[in-house]
């Protein structure tokens, strides 16, 4: 009996076709536009009158100094965040695979940095930040460690630490959380096979817990370096790219353009080079992946 | 079941749309109507009243108020979509001081010469008609106007005997005199907005304009790089360098200087005229201890516009088939006592000459003689001349600056290099 009359890869096409729409509809198509407008020289100052201008928006953009320190403070940030994060995200994740009193309620406070938005964070943390009235320079200068006023997000390059260690401090939890789940999934009978034969903790680290979980350690790399190349609403929110530049990220270069300026030409040209970016990234990390899983 | 509900709402919506239009044709032989897109944030409690009189008074014009959202940029983005695709709609637009050089550049803005006369126009504060006069011509009317002024510790200047500084020479020495003697190490001499905002701009442009500067000549040619702004930044710069202001000032915005100044921690201040009821509030530890006047400028300029004002603007689309109603209705709520009643209302100041001696106004606001005192020596952001390129020209400037404040540049050679790229900017 033929209760359909599609044959079966038609079914199946059916079946897609709606997951499809939407992704070319909400993926591809906007992401085809960008890269049409980042060839073109369209922009509401310039009128409504567009025309294909070739890479001359990339070359203007690769031209232009802020762009390249934008850049430059992006990689930068991307690249020192991640790492320290990965260490302190380690330490957290060894301590809370430890039986503790109250593990639920460990892991929920050492959660509870990432739970909170970043431009609230960030703007908590200016408030700590504050020179004149912030809490550390009331306790540098209360208990005499320094005896000027530190001027955190005044200063190049204190700014740019300063805001990394926003990102660290908020991000290390997410980093503990996914290595969490790779350590859990380590037996735990080779811990003590390994005891027996007398490995120590050190050994134990370097031959059993770090070679199990690569695979969690790239992971949690991939999802954390693709977000602080993205960083936006913490620079935006902390330091709005200052002191003169010198903490705004690729984002917040290319939302000025877009939104300040209203040149929609060179802001897509500005997303499609963080797109290109972002996917070698992911593309590298990936091939590292398959390495390792072989 | 389902079917006939959907069915029977479907009905009712043709039938009402039915409606709508029969309403609406037969209204249109007899009346024109105006839209007028502005924000309820500011002055919304006052915009049904001015609708109600205005339609009273004028009864061929109807005007329908359209409520756009209160964040500036949502606004600028709806005009700059409706303006660019040529739509009739809204006829009167309120836009933010800074707009209409884009506007205008753009041809989104109507010539209003037609409608007022120089008599007419010669009512408003002329800082304000500068935001809209280009060539010549002018292309909006100014609603309500706020500015920067200098906040001080009228205290602390009698307990030294000293006067109200009216240049930045003697604003620097008293500020020194005063945080000396005061022994204090809590007490800074000058605080303001110096981080990298637009109001770090507005600052500067009241140091270069005291300083007998101008950012654009007669010509239309961008001057950044004269002796009047290398004095200006200089003076910036080395009032962080000799303390006058902390290291903290460059990351400052408008309430983190108020939060300073409020706890009884500066001596000076120079913000926006929003901070001064939070000053004088009940609980503020300064209260009663504030004085207010215009920004000082350079001995010698006394006649300088030191006072860098912000407010709304009215423009007539260009593409509104109903102008001349449009420009009656700008008339009417720009009034003397349209703006006596937005003032009382909601604590907007209009932008009108003599207000400082209205006593209704001087009643509730006594602020408000020094408010137009202020004013009256006031200027507006080069934005007309810059038009469309405005928000670049004035992230160029901020950055320049910055670095200057922050020690990563001398002062000419960020004026040197903010001239180069602002006249590559413009094209000049």
């Amino acid at each position: 009996m033929s209760r359909t009359r599609l044959s079966e890869p038609a079914y199946g096409i059916l079946l897609v076709l709606p997951m499809f729409v939407i992704v070319v509809g909400i993926l591809f198509l906007p992401t085809a536009y960008t890269i049409g407008l980042s060839l073109s020289n369209f922009s509401f100052i310039k009128g409504a009158a567009r025309s294909f201008v070739g890479l001359a928006n990339y070359f203007a953009m690769f031209a232009d100094e802020e762009f390249r320190s934008s850049l430059i403070n992006s990689v930068f940030f991307t690249g020192v965040t991640v790492v320290l994060e990965l260490l302190f995200g380690l330490v957290l994740a060894v301590i809370l695979n430890r039986k503790f009193v109250m593990p639920g309620l460990l892991r929920a406070t050492v959660l509870f940095p990432w739970a909170l938005p970043t431009a609230l964070n960030a703007i908590i943390w200016r408030w700590l930040f504050n020179p004149d009235f912030g809490l550390f320079n009331s306790i540098l200068v209360t208990l005499g460690f320094s005896a000027t006023k530190i001027n955190w997000l005044g200063e190049i390059p204190l700014s740019m630490f300063s805001m990394m260690t926003v990102a660290i401090w908020k991000t290390s939890s997410f980093m503990a959380l996914i290595l969490l789940t790779g350590l859990q999934t380590i037996p735990a009978d080779l811990y003590e096979a390994a005891e027996i034969d007398g490995a120590g903790f050190w050994y134990r680290l370097r031959r059993i817990t770090l070679p199990l979980l690569t695979p969690s350690i790239l992971l949690a790399l991939l999802f954390r370096s693709m977000d602080a190349f993205r960083a936006f609403e913490l620079p935006f929110a902390l330091t709005q790219g200052g002191p003169a530049g010198s903490t705004q990220t690729l984002s917040l270069f290319g939302y000025r353009q877009f939104f300040q300026f209203l040149k929609f030409d060179t802001g897509s040209a500005v997303s499609v080079i963080q797109f290109i970016l972002i996917m070698a990234l992911g593309a590298l990390y990936l091939r590292v992946f398959r390495t390792e899983a072989d | 079941m389902k079917g006939r509900t959907i069915l029977l709402g479907l009905a009712a919506m043709v039938l009402a749309a039915g409606f709508t239009f029969a309403s609406g044709s037969s209204e249109s032989q007899k009346s024109v109507s105006i839209q007028f897109a502005i924000s309820p944030r500011e002055v919304g409690k006052v915009i049904p009243d001015f609708i109600n009189g205005f339609e009273q008074t004028n009864p061929g014009i109807k005007v329908d108020w359209l409520q756009v959202p209160g964040v500036p940029n949502e606004q600028h983005t709806m005009y700059v979509t409706d303006l660019a695709s040529q739509s009739d709609k809204p006829d009167v637009i309120a836009v933010d001081v800074i707009w209409p050089g884009e506007f205008i550049a753009n041809g989104w803005a109507a010539p209003l010469n037609d409608y007022f006369t120089t008599a007419d126009v010669s009512k408003y504060l002329p800082g304000m008609m500068n935001s809209v006069s280009v060539d010549g011509k002018i292309y909006g009317i100014p609603l309500y106007t706020n500015a920067i002024h200098l906040f001080y510790r009228k205290d602390l200047l009698d307990k030294y005997g000293l006067a109200v500084p009216k240049t930045w020479e003697e604003l620097q020495s008293e500020a020194k005199t005063i945080v000396a003697k005061e022994g204090n190490p809590d007490l800074v001499g000058y605080i303001s907005m110096w981080a990298q905002i637009e109001g770090l701009f507005m600052n500067y442009l009241q140091f270069m304009w005291g300083a007998g500067g101008q950012f654009f000549d007669s010509g239309g040619k961008v001057t950044v790089n004269t002796p009047a702004a290398r004095k200006a930044l200089t003076t910036m710069v080395n009032m962080i360098k000799d303390k006058t202001a902390p290291q903290s000032i460059t990351t400052y915005k408008p309430n983190d200087a108020m939060a300073l100044f409020r706890q009884g921690r500066a001596v000076f201040m120079v913000v926006q005229d929003f901070v001064w009821p939070m000053l004088n509030a009940s609980d503020s530890p300064v209260a009663g201890k504030v004085g207010m006047t215009r920004v000082p400028y350079f001995a010698g300029n006394s006649s300088a516009n030191t006072v860098c004002m912000g407010g709304w603007i009215l423009i007539v689309n260009p593409y509104s088939k109903n102008k001349a109603a449009a420009a009656k209705f700008i008339k009417y709520i720009t009034t003397e006592q349209a703006g006596l009643k937005m003032a009382v209302d909601t604590g907007s100041m209009p932008a009108l000459n003599g207000m400082q001696n209205n006593q209704t106004l001087l009643e509730q606001y006594p602020i408000a003689k020094q408010l137009y005192a202020d004013f009256a020596v006031g200027d507006v952001r080069p934005s007309a001349r810059a038009g469309a390129k405005y928000p670049e020209l004035s992230h160029e400037m901020q950055l320049e600056i910055h670095s200057a404040l922050v020690g990563e540049k001398s002062p000419e050679k960020a004026l040197a290099d903010a001239q180069a790229n602002i006249a590559k900017l413009l094209g000049q």
